[in-house]
């Protein structure tokens, strides 16, 4: 029973998302820097939109600094999981899983708007 | 009388001023509408000069980091200058734009604008300073800090652009109200005068609706109160009437030539105290008071004391007084039997020649001394020029006064017509006085021109 809820979640969500799981993707931030913070957790990606400078400096640790350009593959995305008074709507918390460079093979979580699906770029 | 045409008068002025003062604030309100607009686009281009002077910062903000990246990469003291050269623009550039948020009371933005400036410092403090110093050491945590940075001063900015696009649009919105605004109360200014000159115009036309009744009134009046005269047997009758108040045809003097048989006619002129329409009522109590009494009483004597005694009792005014001329003038013999309490303006030319009829009695309403009468036997080509003391009394430009020696020169040397003859007199009367009557004047002339079988 749980597993069905899950999968009918799973699915609503999807579908509202940009991403789809099994999406090849590459991570470019539009703020002035286009490094790409990603997170262990999309709780934490959600608490650190949501915080006070202080308060997001103190998650730092928690987070690794990607370059602009980086590939990844979405295994997740939950959309509208990310609210920050500087968004209009809630954002997508997306899970990747990193393809290339030297941070390949680890999964973490970045924002929606930090995601490009290669289709995107080349249009 | 006197109070009505105060109040029209009144009630005019008063419309007028209510026109006045409405167009006055008409006027106003469209001068204070238009210095409110003017206010609020002045406003409204001070904050868009402020979001294009944030525009600015953030341009030099990315200026400075970018110069830091270029320093790291390169070490070429190159981006060392075009760091310290946007530092000082955004310093610039932030000071400009609170400026501009502290004129125009923004409190939201100035918080966003001085956390946005804050920022920026520790970002020079913790970032930039340090590899700066040290280009080489730059770690993963001080990239990430700097990403950290990065976002909340896009943040920042974005809550900046947001207050201030929602104060532009709250301006737009007002100065879109108070063009309503204005326009509703312009329609209903002019809704207002629109009335006010209906309400002018219906009040006018009702004043002209009761001057026009006032003009028949006093028209029939006037021809009541008019001096008159009828066309006698053998005899030819002119008159003529100026009044001393020159828009009415009647006041303080009275003629009357009237029938009393077919062969008798009374002869009256007589002179009232005072002019104008009080005076004309007068008058014409007198004439038709002495045709009463004429048609019981055929001596002139007999008329003028009757009348003297019951105008005494009748009026009540001891200040009041009138001269009087009363004839009776029997058409068929030219005898003429004739009164005169006081009035000295009777004449007789005969033959050429002037003379002035004697008074027979003092003015009547004064006191109840007895009154006589004269017979003067009239011949074919006499003319009685019976007269009121407007033409004794009239006065040339040197303030000189005709008195009966003039007139009298004047009666010889006109038209021996009798109309002709007092048309003549009314002609110079005018002449001399220059069109500034002080006095009523009326003449009646009548010229004896045929002799009737009896007298034959």
């Amino acid at each position: 029973m749980l597993f069905v809820v899950w999968l009918a979640a799973t699915a609503s969500a999807s579908a509202d998302c940009k991403v789809h799981r099994g999406d090849r993707v590459v991570l470019y931030s539009t703020t002035d820097d286009p490094s790409v913070l990603a997170w262990d957790s999309k709780t934490r990606l959600r608490e650190y939109h949501a915080a006070s400078f202080d308060e997001a400096q103190a998650m730092l640790p928690h987070a690794i600094l990607i370059a602009p350009g980086t590939h990844a593959t979405v295994f997740l995305c939950v959309p509208g999981f990310v609210e920050s008074p500087i968004f209009a709507q809630p954002d997508d918390a997306v899970g990747v899983q990193i393809t290339n460079g030297p941070q390949h093979g680890l999964i973490r979580w970045v924002l929606g708007t930090d995601v490009r699906t290669k289709a995107y770029l080349h249009h | 009388m006197t109070k009505e045409p105060l109040a029209n008068l009144t009630g005019t002025l008063l419309m007028t001023a209510f026109l006045l003062v409405t167009l006055l604030f008409a006027i106003e309100g469209t001068f204070e509408t238009r210095t409110q607009i003017a206010n609020t686009f002045d406003r409204q281009a001070q904050i868009q000069q402020a979001q294009l002077e944030l525009e600015e910062l953030l341009r030099l903000q990315i200026d400075e980091e970018n110069s830091l990246r270029g320093y790291s990469l390169t070490r070429d003291p190159f981006y060392v200058a075009q760091y310290h050269q946007a530092a000082a623009g955004y310093d610039a550039t932030e000071g400009t734009i609170a400026q501009i948020l502290h004129e125009q009371d923004l409190t939201g933005p100035q918080q966003l604008l001085a956390t946005y400036g804050q920022l920026q410092s520790r970002w020079r403090d913790e970032i930039a300073a340090p590899l700066l110093s040290h280009p080489e050491q730059r770690l993963v945590e001080l990239d990430k800090r700097n990403k950290l940075f990065s976002d909340y001063e896009t943040r920042t900015a974005a809550a900046i652009r947001e207050a201030l696009a929602g104060t532009g649009g709250a301006l737009a919105r007002s100065t879109q109200l108070q063009l309503d605004r204005s326009s509703y109360i312009r329609a209903l200014w002019v809704l207002a005068f629109g009335l006010l000159a209906i309400l002018f115009n219906a009040y006018r036309s009702r004043l002209n609706r009761e001057l026009e009744q006032e003009r028949t009134i006093t028209d029939i009046l006037q021809r009541a109160f008019r001096s008159e005269s009828v066309p006698l047997p053998h005899c030819e009758v002119g008159s003529a009437y100026l009044s001393a108040t020159s828009h009415l045809a009647v006041g303080g003097d009275v003629f009357d030539v009237f029938r009393l048989s077919p062969d008798r006619a009374l002869v009256l002129i007589a002179d009232v105290s005072g002019k104008g329409v009080d005076a004309a009522v007068l008058t014409a109590f007198i004439k038709f008071m002495i045709r009463a009494i004429a048609l019981r009483q055929s001596e002139p004597a007999a008329i003028l004391s009757e009348f003297n005694g019951a105008f005494s009792k009748a009026v009540g005014n001891p200040y009041l007084f009138v001269s009087m001329f009363v004839g009776v003038l029997d058409t068929t013999t030219f005898r003429l039997e004739y009164g005169s309490a006081g009035h000295d303006c009777a004449y007789l030319r005969r033959r050429g020649h002037v003379e002035q009829l004697a008074v027979t009695g003092p003015v009547l309403g004064v006191m109840e001394e007895p009154f006589y009468s004269k017979t003067v036997a009239l011949n074919p080509g006499d003319i009685l020029v019976l007269a009121t003391d407007g033409l004794t009394e009239v006065r040339n430009r040197d303030g000189q006064p005709l008195l009966g020696v003039g007139a009298m020169e004047l009666i010889e040397r006109a038209n021996p017509h009798a109309q002709q003859l007092a048309d003549e007199l009314v002609t110079l009367v005018r002449a001399r006085s220059g069109s500034r009557l002080r006095d009523d004047l009326a003449i009646l002339a009548i010229r004896m021109i045929d002799t009737g079988p009896s007298r034959a």
